[in-house]
């Protein structure tokens, strides 16, 4: 079960990557491989899991390394739809902050527009006025 | 069930042994999680035992090569599975816990595998049994 990666063509520095197969030993590489030239200009990054079956510590450090790349500008990368073992994978692990798991694509760009409209108001934190 | 496999200690390998012992406990009728669970296991220690036992020099010097067998056997209790190497000593549950709660930025990427085998498992054990790397691990049967 190989796996496949399907990157969407980005909108206002968001980005959709459907994934697919297994992301293991065997496939990270070439995930990081596709990522990597991406990653410099990119804001948002939606993960999509709905397909992926299976993912080992391999699969787990390449998403690290996504995360850390955005982290570095200030991005942030949403997670959409893991099936049960990568669930529990990134459970063990805290690879994904939960807040930032989601089931469905619209609930996570409810959550981009918020952020993006905190930083339309000066990346203000506090909710009260 | 009792099955064992064995392969040269090879990154070329491993998809390969993984492979097998996924279809063996597919025909066994091991549920889809427990099959999982051994996947990934079977995924980090074989990956470990391939990253870091260089190979051990034999009693004339010439270095052996290496191979790694697994042997899974089930009982009521879960699955028994043995990694046994003929690497150098190696005991991967020899190492820090990776922090878990550091922010993102700080997080190191490694030591991650060890921590999900022990997660995941009931038990783990090393032992070195001359010239072996020997892990004991045991997972639920649920």
């Amino acid at each position: 079960m190989e796996l496949q990666i399907h990157i969407d063509p980005p909108s206002n520095g968001s980005q959709r990557v459907a994934l697919g197969g297994r992301l293991d030993t065997n496939s990270y590489a070439e995930f990081d491989r596709q990522l990597e030239p991406l990653l410099a200009g990119m804001q948002s990054l939606l993960l999509d899991l709905s397909e992926l079956v299976y993912i080992s510590s391999a699969g787990i450090r390449s998403i690290f390394r996504v995360r850390k790349a955005l982290a570095g500008h200030a991005g942030k990368v949403l997670v959409l739809n893991p099936q049960p073992q990568i669930q529990k994978v990134f459970d063990v692990v805290k690879a994904v902050p939960l807040n930032e798991i989601f089931s469905s694509a619209a609930e996570a760009d409810a959550y981009l527009d918020a952020m993006q409209s905190k930083v339309l108001r000066g990346g203000d934190d506090d909710e009260g006025y | 069930m009792r099955l064992r496999l064995q392969i040269p200690c090879e990154r070329t390998q491993l998809g390969l042994l993984l492979d097998s012992i996924e279809q063996s406990l597919l025909e066994h009728g091991i549920a889809r999680e427990l099959r999982d669970d051994m996947r990934l296991i079977a995924e980090e220690v074989v990956s470990n035992a391939i990253n870091h036992g260089d190979n051990g020099g034999g009693a004339d010097g010439e270095p052996t090569p290496r191979r790694i067998a697994v042997d899974i056997a089930r009982d009521d209790d879960g699955l028994h599975v043995e990694f046994r190497d003929n690497g150098k000593p190696f005991d991967p549950l020899d190492q820090e816990p990776p922090d878990l709660d550091a922010d993102i930025v700080d997080r190191p990427v490694g030591g991650l595998g060890v921590h999900l085998v022990r997660e995941l498992a009931r038990s783990v054990r090393y032992v070195r049994e001359e010239p072996y790397n020997v892990l004991h691990v045991v997972l639920r049967t649920r």
